[in-house]
């Protein structure tokens, strides 16, 4: 039919006309959207650190500042009597400057080598039975010398209830641009019906229906909501470049970029962007048609 | 082609009586003047004809349709077999003379082919092919009404509804629209003029209803209505 691109060209005229109404719906519908993606993002991230972290069995037992090289190492077999501890391993000192200067740079830790090494000598130790966790820590705590323990277990922990206030707080910020996003673009619909309805007066005593009617707002509506998608896929993408590299300088990870997960996610905003677009439309069309646009004007 | 048996409208929400018992039977390829002052319920007659307003008793038909027992989606329908002339033209001014007329075929869902062949030859008919590419603003108020005209024939209806044609235009031109209509009329195509200008309605011998308050008080078709 050749109405079709007549009506499409009618649509994208609408989105021109009112361009100052366009741009704000998108603006809202793109934060909306890149929210949403960095929430998710962020979900999936914080998951795989959690899982990789939380799966490594290693706990950390710190000696006391005090001791000797030669003490530190006789601590390795009184901790391996405690029950549950499989195996030990010795962490001199120097090793674990070494490791922090690997993570953040010579600078800061070059005079620190030596006797003026802050670090005490520490264990790491793997346990047999996970479920037992707490009362081996307990133990360990309990052998003279040993002046803390920190598991990797607490960061995990840590992290997962720190990502899931993320997603809780995110999922209720998403839900209430969703609502702005929806209210502004039916908004935006309206005022171009208004701005028609002359037009679209004469349509109707023409004999156009209601569907012919229609189709240039829906696209109008439809436009918008796939633009602000593409928009907001563009933009998630540059963000979570910035945000993994500065994150891998803080700790080195195997991070999920946004590629991997680029094309679900793609499709899941553009959805959501039709969707949205679409919906506002057709609320507002349904309001005109039945309200001010349901007869000839002015008879 | 168009009739009203028994028709009576109460407005609901002021309880104004616009039309009381109306009978009134126009034939296929008919002239017809109605003619009354402004409140005496032209519109109203107008509105049910296009199926804007429902009857609150009685029945019409316009175009063997039954109005009150069309559904709303078929009311477009109806409205294809009419073409509507408005008082105030109703041109859409950012578009010119040819785009205008277009308008009313794309609406109806015509192919760009049928459309880049009918307006013309509509343009001509009216005397405006050479105005095609004008805006209205271009054009003087009888210009503007006959591209209202070409606008409600494009479609080639069975019917020509002119609400007041000649209200915004001038004496002259007045006469040369109705001359249109008439010509539209020796066609085939039913013509039911709307107007309060009796001097005019009494220079062309056509049919003549005339409306007063609600009510028909004549018909120079109908011995039992005395001819003006």
């Amino acid at each position: 039919m050749s109405s079709i691109g007549y009506l499409i060209k009618e649509g994208f005229k609408n989105l021109f006309h009112n361009r100052l109404m366009t741009l704000a719906s998108m603006g809202v519908l793109i934060s909306c959207l890149v929210l949403t993606g960095s929430a998710v993002m962020l979900t999936i991230n914080a998951s795989d650190i959690v899982d990789s972290v939380g799966d490594t069995n290693v706990t950390k037992v710190f000696l006391d500042d005090n001791m000797t090289k030669l003490e530190a190492v006789y601590k390795g077999k009184e901790l391996k009597q405690v029950e549950n501890v499989v195996d030990v391993q010795f962490i001199d000192k120097d090793e674990s400057i070494q490791a922090y200067r690997d993570q953040l740079g010579e600078e800061v830790f070059a005079n620190m080598q030596g006797d003026d090494n802050p670090l005490p000598y520490s264990y790491s130790i793997v346990m047999d039975d996970l479920s037992k966790y707490d009362e081996t820590i307990t133990r360990i705590k309990a052998v003279p010398g040993v002046a803390s323990v920190s598991s990797h277990r607490e960061v995990a922990e840590k992290l997962t209830s720190l990502s899931s206030f993320i997603t809780t707080m995110s999922l209720w910020i998403i839900l209430a641009l969703a609502v702005i996003s929806l209210f502004i673009i039916s908004n935006t619909i309206r005022m171009t019906m208004f701005s028609h309805r002359f037009e679209i007066s004469i349509m109707k005593s023409v004999g156009a229906t209601n569907t012919f009617v229609r189709v240039p707002f829906i696209i109008e509506g439809v436009v918008i909501g796939l633009v602000s998608a593409l928009i907001s896929i563009g933009l998630l993408f540059l963000l979570s470049n910035a945000v993994i590299s500065f994150a891998r300088k803080i700790l080195d990870f195997p991070y999920t970029n946004f590629t991997q997960v680029m094309w679900p996610m793609i499709a899941a905003f553009c959805a959501a962007g039709v969707l949205v677009g679409a919906l506002g439309s057709a609320v507002s069309i349904r309001r005109f048609l039945t309200h001010e646009g349901n007869e000839v004007l002015g008879w | 082609m168009i009739e009203f048996r028994n028709v009576s409208k109460v407005y609901s929400s002021n309880g104004v009586h616009a039309l009381d018992n109306v009978n009134i039977s126009i034939g296929k390829g008919e002239f017809v003047f109605i003619v009354g002052s402004s409140g005496a319920g032209k519109s109203t007659f107008l509105k049910l004809i296009m199926r804007e307003e429902l009857p609150t008793s009685g029945s019409i038909i316009v175009n063997d349709m039954y109005l009150e027992r069309l559904p709303r989606r078929k009311v477009p329908y109806l409205r294809r077999t009419m073409g509507i002339v408005f008082q105030d033209f109703r041109l859409i001014s950012k578009m010119t003379v040819y785009e205008n007329v277009a308008f009313a075929m794309r609406c109806v869902g015509k192919k760009n082919d049928a459309i880049k062949k009918r307006v013309p030859y509509i343009l001509d008919l009216v005397g405006l092919a050479d105005k095609a590419q004008d805006h209205p603003s271009e054009l003087s108020g009888g210009e503007q009404q006959r591209v209202s005209l070409a606008r409600a024939l494009v479609n080639n209806p069975a019917l020509i509804i002119a609400d007041e044609p000649t209200g915004n235009i001038d004496p002259e031109m007045s006469y040369e629209i109705i001359e249109l209509l008439n010509e539209i009329n020796k066609r085939g195509t039913t013509v039911l003029v709307v107007t309060h200008e009796h001097e005019l309605v009494k220079s062309f011998g056509n049919r003549v209803i005339t409306i007063d308050d609600g009510r028909v008080i004549s018909d120079s078709d109908d011995n039992r209505f005395v001819t003006i």
